[in-house]
């Protein structure tokens, strides 16, 4: 069984968000308003977060792109009373709207801030894709197209593309990648399993000091960044 | 000895007018829940950095007082004090009331309240490493084992009400620290993270349900026309400041030992940012020094009315302690990378007060105060009033056909 | 929680028919027995209109069958105009990807891309043809729109054009345009032409001219530069935010990845920039300069190579003039000492960047809008361009090259009449090229001033296509005054823009999602590429593509304007078809949506120079006799050579203490639109902030005024004040003022409206007077709270 997982090179990256856009077209992930954004009660799978250091001039600002980091030993899964989010066997957190109560334990748990609440029913414009992907049929009813207010949702690692693409024989991390992998320019983004030596994100962890996010907090994420 | 018991008549103008204010409020508490079934959180002040908001904080300070308040009924019926019998049925149904409350809130906090029976499939389709799972096994347990506690001791049954008080005391202290463990096993969060909070949580269930009972049994002694028994509620306010300090002491702890953490900014902020005055003033002000103060001062903690304030003081207080864990306790931003985050994923978290969450809160206050008074109508829960049964003797025929009694 | 939206869209909308005309990759999925039986169900359980869907007639597709197509086309949300494929399933456009096929940006694209859908899909769009009722004109003055057919209001149009030229006043019509497809920018001048006109005012006045001044000087090209980003080792970037919006965009991404990690010398980039951009934190150094210094500083670096001899010995022997005299000019008074006061970066700073630039090679000087866009931009885009010179990266692997075009099958000669021929001969209204604009192209601020002062003549009537000056121009409120006094205007686009609130017609334009046209990208990849627009969906509006609309006026003109505009297609679909014959079999063009050129060939210094020495030259000749021409030459040889000024700033500097800047973020939408709710959430990546922009002020000189971060604050100009939310910040220059482009509108839709605030309500009005360039950096401010 594969063990999924990103690489994210930050010396590639250029701060542009093609990742965060991709990925709400692809999973129809609803738009917010200027409220929701200073509140921040808006809806994002992949986020880039700008990070500041220093004084003018020797001001140091550094852009990270995060999504779930799919965490090997996640916090959410720990805290979910309803089974609604778990890890499967590849490796990846998924999250189930249809069991999730709302109960908001997870986003409380995730050292990330990587889930969302949906805090209002979200009008049916807001979801620019309102047909069910064609290929339901051959992934299941996954990602929903639409969801109902009170639920959480975050990044899936695109799966429904990782099942479909294995179920047709495809190479994970190059003939099939996540969207928002897909969509980076700079091909900063690299997808693949962790446990083949051989897989594109295992070379790109090993080229240069990787890291993850939080370290110290044991949760082992799957997405690692090498840095500038 | 025994003390009798009988219902309130509920005939008096205050009675109806309660019941009625009670019942209003709780009506728009139930439409607020209604449009926040339909138009979802978006009318709550919580966010993806404050999730949780005034819902939970009733929760977690209901069960607290609920938990508190069936405690100290154990003081009768498990450790045989018999000052402490006139309010010890009146502690029992407070404990239930509230414990209803507690979880109504949790229910109304879910995003899919019709879902709420997930959080009861025990084992089966719970993840039992879930804090919400176990808690759901404690609160369930305890509501039945309250209500069964309530019945024995309703219908007399000495023994059976020793036995059932044991079980329930434990289970209520399990309850409480449970209730601590939803907070204090989640590393994320800094300013909760910490092995004493199940206790933190416990000590402040009982400075706060003994300050609630004192201030009710006042309340409801007063208002039915009863007399008061000074000495019971000194020994009661002896007890408060045991529990005040004992919780102080445990606030200290858990502060020091987050301050000592090299990873302090978040109790550095929670201590002096810019919601730091609930904690100094509302919470260490009224739930400690103020209550301390006159319960320690050699005059005033004799008096009714200032160890009424205290009471209030610490009821108040505690209640600050409760929002103040969850609400400013989460706002502080998570550092996602070494440096400052610009923008809303760095900033401190903003909690709205908004209306829906608000009227909410007050109707579930209002509600649990309804079923109370209705509990007191029907249920034997009181001391008789003095001229009905001035002497401690048993089933003498009350002059007032509506009040029956029974000891118990 | 199970999807439960898709009976508006009955499967009996996909496009079978459309299979047959061959313009679709078409893919159809039956489903299974079993799921298609688990689809009923879920379909009945879903559908609020269950029988629709279930009710399928025979021509009709049964549920479950999904149509899901891709089609080639390319995006127009800036000027890179990058090849895209767009994935089509039961006729709504769902998923805007790349096309692997462009090489221009290896099938990647910026984030803008996705934003196209909601470019297609704004609900603000303007649903068929409007005419105004309100005869009173103003910014906030409700037009009292009233629909009307295309019929009457083509009608409308064209009988007032005929009426002007037959009144022999051709001249008098203004055609404005901003942001076309390059197709249709060929039909605009060619209607501009054909009519009579001198008046084509495009938008390039505002953005690139200083730019390209600077190049022609030097060698003799009107154009912006391509650089070599693939091969290049080092980036000296002059205020060209080159991830966030330098053209072309998308091509810059993919570079910026390349050149970073995927070839084993990682290039150093270091960016000159008094703001901290996305570019300067992603860069290797950040230079804040001095504003408007730009030229000084390349030429302490020319200094420093030339004092050092690190420079190109033989190309400077062989390819270029002049270079004695600028050797002079740059060793006499621009040591890095000298300078270092000047541009506020140290000398040691300039030695050691000069160094590393003549040494690091092939090395690449980038000079962005951020030291052009003022006055004397020409002289400063000369100085950053001769550095490129001076270290021989001109037309080599990793420096400058020279845009290639595709070779589009020339259109025969316009039909002219003497109308036509008398018009075109006309002053033109932004005065180019006469006494004031010496060398200028286009000076599209200029037009607002002539035309409130009637300076050539009084304007009679104009049409905007894709412009927006009313936002975009400085000192925009001008363009209010301007725009309102022309007695009929007709707005041709897709929105209700601020301009299109002065229209008496408005004709909606499709959006370039739905348009037919070919494109190719500004200068940057070198090799050309031809990207194709066509319809990805039938639009759901009663609009029609900007061509059609041209061809349609003119038909209705008669006489020689309709001939120009015969035999090339008559359409607008008919014109991409002709005009792309030469280049691509057309059904094969529909299919792929891309051609992309060959390989670049370097070294070609033979051909490129056009100057009169036909080499570079370090001394104009070019500019020497425009200076002749305009009658403007008074012997001063320094005009002629890359040299600085000191900067001239609007404003005084002890009432006004700070300096305005403005810059495109990423997620300005380049279409004079900010209504798509997916860029505006996202806006000020560096900020963390979305829906908003700032006026953003240094730490330093923000807390010596007492401002705190995220008060509200007013940003006063000796044009007008705005007020605006502050945004304290490590990354700006002390003496500057940065507030980005793209919002502020008061018009466009309800997620633009209302939104931040726009930098050209108190920009002032300047140029670079030899090229036309509007001035957009110099305008001096002051700031206190609110
Ligand atoms: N996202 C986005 N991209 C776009 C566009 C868009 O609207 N949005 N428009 C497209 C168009 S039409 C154009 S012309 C290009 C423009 O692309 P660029 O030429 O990159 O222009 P700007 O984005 O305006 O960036 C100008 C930079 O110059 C800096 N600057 C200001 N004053 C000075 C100075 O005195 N010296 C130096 N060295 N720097 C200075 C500013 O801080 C800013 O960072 O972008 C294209 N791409
Ligand atoms: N202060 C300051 N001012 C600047 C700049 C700056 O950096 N600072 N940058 C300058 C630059 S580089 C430029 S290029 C100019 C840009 O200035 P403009 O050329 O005016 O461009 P936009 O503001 O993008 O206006 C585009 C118009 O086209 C319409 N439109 C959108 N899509 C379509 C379509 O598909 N078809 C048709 N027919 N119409 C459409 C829109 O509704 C809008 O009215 O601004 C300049 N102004
Ligand atoms: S990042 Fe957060 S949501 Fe994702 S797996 Fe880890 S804990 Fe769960
Ligand atoms: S909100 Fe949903 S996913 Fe999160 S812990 Fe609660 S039930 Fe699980
Ligand atoms: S992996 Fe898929 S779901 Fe996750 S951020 Fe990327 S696009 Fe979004
Ligand atoms: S799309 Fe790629 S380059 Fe752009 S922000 Fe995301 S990871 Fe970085
Ligand atoms: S660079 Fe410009 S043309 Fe290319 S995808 Fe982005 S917005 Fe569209
Ligand atoms: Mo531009």
């Amino acid at each position: 069984m594969a063990r999924w997982g990103m690489v994210i090179d930050l010396d590639k990256c250029t701060g542009c968000q093609a990742c965060t856009v991709a990925c709400k077209e692809e999973n129809n992930v609803p738009y917010g308003s200027p409220r929701e954004n200073r509140q921040r009660t808006e809806i994002y799978w992949n986020k880039v977060i700008a990070v500041s250091r220093g004084e003018y001039p020797s001001v140091n600002i550094e852009m990270i792109p995060m999504p779930c980091m799919h965490c090997d030993n996640p916090p959410c899964v720990q805290v979910c009373p309803a089974k609604a989010t778990f890890i499967r066997e590849d490796g990846i957190v998924v999250q189930n709207f249809r069991r999730c109560i709302g109960c908001k334990y997870c986003i409380v748990a995730c050292p990330y801030g990587v889930r969302n609440f949906n805090y209002k029913e979200q009008a049916e414009e807001k979801y620019h894709r309102p047909d069910p992907p064609p290929d339901r049929s051959v992934i299941g009813p996954w990602p929903f197209p639409t969801r109902t207010h009170g639920v959480v949702e975050k990044c899936t690692f695109c799966f429904h593309r990782i099942d479909a693409g294995l179920k047709e024989n495809k190479t994970i991390g190059t003939e099939v990648v996540p969207a928002c992998v897909e969509s980076c320019p700079a091909k900063a983004r690299f997808f693949g399993d962790l446990d083949d030596p051989e897989s594109i994100v295992s070379q790109q962890v090993a080229t240069r000091g990787s890291f993850t996010l939080k370290e110290g907090k044991g949760t082992h994420p799957k997405v690692h960044y090498l840095p500038k | 000895m025994a003390s009798d018991f009988v219902t309130i008549e509920g005939k008096s103008k205050n009675y109806r007018a309660a019941v009625i204010v009670f019942g209003i409020l709780a009506l728009i508490g139930l439409i607020c829940f209604a449009l926040s079934y339909v138009f979802g959180h978006q009318l709550f002040g919580s966010s993806n950095t404050i999730p949780w908001g005034m819902p939970i904080v009733l929760a977690i300070y209901l069960i607290g007082l609920s938990a508190g308040s069936l405690i100290l009924s154990s003081l009768t019926y498990v450790f045989g004090k018999e000052e402490f019998r006139p309010i010890a049925r009146m502690a029992v149904l407070l404990a239930i009331v509230l414990i209803f409350g507690a979880m109504i809130s949790i229910a109304v906090d879910l995003g899919r309240p019709e879902k709420f029976w997930r959080l009861f499939m025990f084992f089966y389709l719970n993840n039992m490493t879930s804090m919400f799972a176990i808690n759901g096994i404690l609160y369930g347990g305890y509501f039945v084992i309250s209500l069964v506690y309530m019945g024995i001791i309703l219908a007399n049954q000495k023994q059976a009400s020793r036995f059932m008080g044991i079980l329930a005391v434990c289970w209520a202290v399990l309850v409480h620290m449970g209730t601590g463990a939803i907070f204090g096993f989640v590393a994320a969060r800094e300013t909760w993270f910490s092995p004493i909070k199940p206790l933190e949580f416990l000590s402040a269930a009982l400075a706060s349900g003994l300050a609630l009972l004192i201030v009710v049994t006042l309340l409801t002694l007063k208002l039915s026309g009863r007399s008061i028994n000074k000495g019971m509620i000194a020994s009661l306010a002896n007890m408060l400041r045991m529990f005040i300090i004992l919780l102080f002491i445990l606030i200290v702890v858990d502060k020091l030992t987050h301050l000592y953490e090299p990873a302090r900014d978040a109790t550095i902020f929670m201590l002096a940012g810019e919601y730091a005055w609930i904690f100094w003033v509302l919470q260490i002000g009224l739930a400690v020094v103020l209550p301390l103060a006159i319960l320690f001062h050699a005059k005033l903690n004799k008096t009714i009315k200032w160890i009424t304030v205290a009471s209030v003081s610490v009821v108040i207080g505690i209640f600050f302690e409760r929002y103040y864990l969850v609400i400013p306790g989460s706002a502080y931003p998570l550092h996602f990378y070494p440096g400052k985050i610009e923008g809303v994923y760095g900033a401190v978290g903003t909690f709205q007060i908004m209306p829906a969450e608000m009227g909410l809160s007050l109707g579930i206050l209002a509600l649990l105060a309804l079923l109370f008074l209705l509990a007191l109508r029907y249920l034997e829960a009181l001391p008789p009033k003095p001229m009905e049964s001035p002497q401690p003797t048993a089933a003498s025929p009350a002059p007032s056909a509506s009040a029956t009694q029974t000891t118990g | 929680m199970l999807p439960d939206n898709n009976s508006e869209n009955s499967p009996a909308q996909s496009s079978e028919e459309k299979q047959s005309d061959g313009l679709v990759i078409s893919r159809r999925t039956f489903l299974n027995a079993s799921a298609f039986a688990a689809a009923t169900i879920t379909a009945s359980y879903l559908l609020k209109k269950p029988e629709i869907a279930l009710a399928s007639s025979a021509d009709e597709p049964p549920y479950g069958v999904v149509t899901d197509k891709w089609v080639a086309t390319s995006c127009l949300n800036c000027p890179t105009r990058c090849a895209t494929r767009v994935r089509i399933v039961y006729d709504k456009a769902v998923h805007i990807g790349g096309n692997p096929l462009s090489r221009v940006s290896e099938g990647e694209n910026c984030p803008r891309s996705h934003i196209g859908l909601q470019v297609l899909y704004n609900p603000d769009r303007i649903k068929s043809p409007l005419k105004r009722t309100n005869p009173q004109k103003g910014k906030g003055i409700d037009p009292g729109w009233t629909a009307l057919s295309w019929e009457q209001a083509l009608n409308e149009v064209s009988n007032r054009l005929k009426a002007l030229r037959d009144r022999n006043q051709a001249h008098k019509l203004l055609l404005l345009y901003g942001l076309n497809t390059i197709s249709n920018e060929d039909l605009i001048n060619r209607f501009a032409a054909a009519y009579g006109t001198p008046n084509a005012i495009s938008r390039e006045g505002l953005e690139n001219e200083a730019d390209k001044a600077g190049q022609w000087m030097a060698d003799g090209n009107y154009t912006t530069s391509a650089y070599d980003l693939e091969h290049t080792n080092y980036i000296l970037s002059f205020g060209a935010s080159i991830i966030e919006s330098q053209k072309p965009l998308a091509r810059n991404l993919r570079m910026w990845g390349k050149l970073r990690r995927e070839r084993p010398n990682r290039a150093k980039i270091v960016v000159i920039d008094p703001r901290y951009s996305v570019t300067a934190a992603k860069a290797d150094q950040w230079l804040p300069i001095n504003p408007g210094t730009d030229a000084a500083l390349a030429l302490a670096i020319a200094h420093v190579i030339i004092s050092e001899e690190l420079y190109d010995k033989s190309f400077i022997q062989n390819w270029t003039t002049g270079f004695a005299e600028y050797r002079k000019l740059v060793l006499g008074s621009h040591s890095p000492e000298k300078i270092a006061l000047v541009t506020g970066i140290k000398a040691d700073t300039i030695y050691r960047i000069a160094r590393e630039f003549a040494q690091t090679r092939p090395a690449i000087a980038w000079r962005g809008r951020g030291a052009t866009c003022w006055p004397n931009g020409s002289y400063a885009s000369y100085a950053i361009f001769c550095l490129n010179a001076l270290v021989g990266s001109i037309d080599v692997p990793g420096g400058v090259i020279y845009q290639e075009y595709p070779k589009y099958k020339e259109m025969p000669a316009i039909t002219d009449d003497s109308i036509a021929r008398e018009g075109r001969t006309q002053t033109s209204l932004d005065l180019r090229r006469k006494d004031k604009f010496i060398a200028a192209g286009v000076v599209t601020n200029q037009a607002a001033d002539s035309i409130l002062t009637d300076n050539p003549y009084p304007i009679d009537m104009a049409i905007g296509f894709h412009s927006n000056f009313n936002m975009s121009a400085p000192n925009a409120s001008r363009w209010d005054k301007a725009m309102a006094k022309i007695p009929y205007y007709i707005h041709v686009a897709p929105a209700i823009t601020e301009m299109a609130e002065f229209a008496d017609i408005v004709l909606p334009a499709s959006t370039f999602m739905e348009d037919w046209g070919y494109d190719h990208c500004p200068p940057g990849s070198g090799f050309y590429e031809l990207k194709l627009k066509q319809p990805v969906v039938k639009s759901v509006h009663n609009i029609k593509p900007t061509g059609d609309i041209i061809f349609d006026l003119a038909k209705r003109m008669g006489g020689s304007v309709a001939q120009s505009f015969e035999n090339i297609g008559n359409n607008a679909e008919g014109f991409v078809k002709y005009r792309t014959s030469t280049i691509m079999y057309w059904d094969n063009l529909l299919q792929k949506g891309v051609w992309a050129g060959t390989n670049y060939k370097y070294y070609k210094y033979y051909q490129l120079f056009n100057t009169p020495s036909k080499k570079f030259e370090f001394y104009s000749g070019n500019m020497e006799a425009a200076l002749k021409e305009a009658g403007k030459w008074t012997g001063d040889r320094t005009a002629c050579l890359p040299h600085y000024e000191d900067t001239k700033f609007l404003g005084d500097k002890t009432a006004y203490p700070l300096i305005l800047t403005s810059y495109h973020p990423l997620l300005d939408v380049d279409d004079g639109n900010q209504n798509y709710p997916w860029a505006q959430e996202i806006f000020m990546v560096m900020h963390g902030y979305g829906w908003t922009n700032f006026v953003e002020i240094n730490a330093k000189t923000a807390g010596s005024m007492g401002i705190k971060d995220g008060v509200m604050v007013w940003v006063e100009s000796p044009v007008s004040k705005i007020k605006a939310r502050a945004r304290v910040f490590q990354g700006i220059h002390p003496q500057v003022v940065a507030i980005a482009q793209g919002q502020g509108h008061t018009s466009c839709g309800r997620w633009a409206k209302g939104i931040g605030i726009n930098p050209n309500d108190i920009t002032g009005v300047d140029y670079d007077y030899i090229s036309g360039q509007s001035a957009l950096f110099n305008t001096r401010v002051k700031i206190y709270k609110a």
